[in-house]
């Protein structure tokens, strides 16, 4: 047997909490004794909130997806960039070997490993629309990162793994790695990202092929 | 009166709900960042009205002040 998905709970709950405010706006009378006023206060207080907080999980679980971070024009460049066909691009390489979740892998990277990471991504993707609606959005390719990226997030899945442990040079500048003073990204080791400027000249991978 | 008045309330916060649950459908529907505003901005602020208009109507009337005058403390 089939369970329903919590999305269907969900509308099957905002439902049944719009018709059970909708027969007391339309028979107060009923609030007058004791079992209508816990009727109203599930229905008025109880059921609304539940709803609210169901609703806002599924948003914030809803945003972590790859195909919402590419719901907006300017991010397509990034999103064709996780099927360039060159192994040297980090994305790429992640997300076409399946590295991290390909329908989660804007958020993987670029969510904050640290304590309350996962709020401060989302202050981050509000930030986000405040700019495209009410700001001045940049061109897809002068898109900048709002900090430097924090190796931390590299190393939430690559410190202890085999291939990360048993190279030399990461062994030999573990300390620089860990504390931020020599970046994964920009010290010239694993520097090819995005490069969302060079798209132009680069081959692509199509899935199946 | 009174229950005129407790009524009233409870209509009112009782639209305000209904349109903040319908808010919050369309938003969940409408799978695209500014769903999540719409969702917070409108459907959260219609639905916290709508529970604060409830609550405040549970809350005793003001009591009246009153015509006699008070028995003075022997």
């Amino acid at each position: 047997m089939n369970l329903p998905s919590p999305e269907t709970l969900l509308y099957a709950l905002l439902v049944i909490t719009a018709v059970l405010i909708a027969i007391i706006v339309v028979r107060p009378a009923i609030t007058v004794s004791a079992p209508g006023k816990m009727l109203a206060f599930v229905a008025f207080c109880i059921l609304p909130v539940l709803c609210g907080s169901m609703a806002a999980s599924t948003h914030i679980e809803r945003s972590k997806q790859t195909k919402f971070c590419l719901s907006c024009h300017i991010m397509e460049p990034y999103g064709k960039s996780l099927y360039v066909d060159d192994p040297s691009y980090i994305p790429a390489a992640h997300f076409q070997n399946h590295r991290v979740p390909p329908e989660e892998a804007c958020y993987t990277c670029h969510t904050d490993y640290g304590l309350y990471g996962g709020v401060r991504a989302k202050l981050g993707g509000l930030r986000h629309i405040y700019i495209q609606y009410f700001g001045t959005p940049p061109r897809p390719e002068d898109i900048q990162l709002y900090k430097p990226y924090n190796n931390r997030e590299c190393l939430h899945c690559h410190a202890g793994a085999r291939s990360f442990e048993s190279n030399a040079v990461h062994t030999a500048i573990r300390d620089q790695l860990t504390g931020n003073e020599m970046s994964c990204i920009s010290s010239g080791c694993h520097d090819t990202v995005h490069n969302v400027k060079e798209q132009s000249k680069v081959k692509f991978w199509t899935p199946g092929q | 009166m009174k229950e005129i008045q407790i009524e009233r309330a409870l209509r009112i916060s009782g639209v305000l709900l209904i349109l903040g649950i319908v808010v919050e459908i369309i938003s969940l529907l409408w799978e695209k960042p500014l769903a999540f505003l719409l969702f917070v901005g409108v459907g959260g602020a219609l639905t916290f009205v709508g529970i604060v208009l409830y609550l405040y109507s549970l809350l005793p009337p003001a009591v009246e002040s009153s015509s006699q005058p008070r028995p003075k403390n022997s």
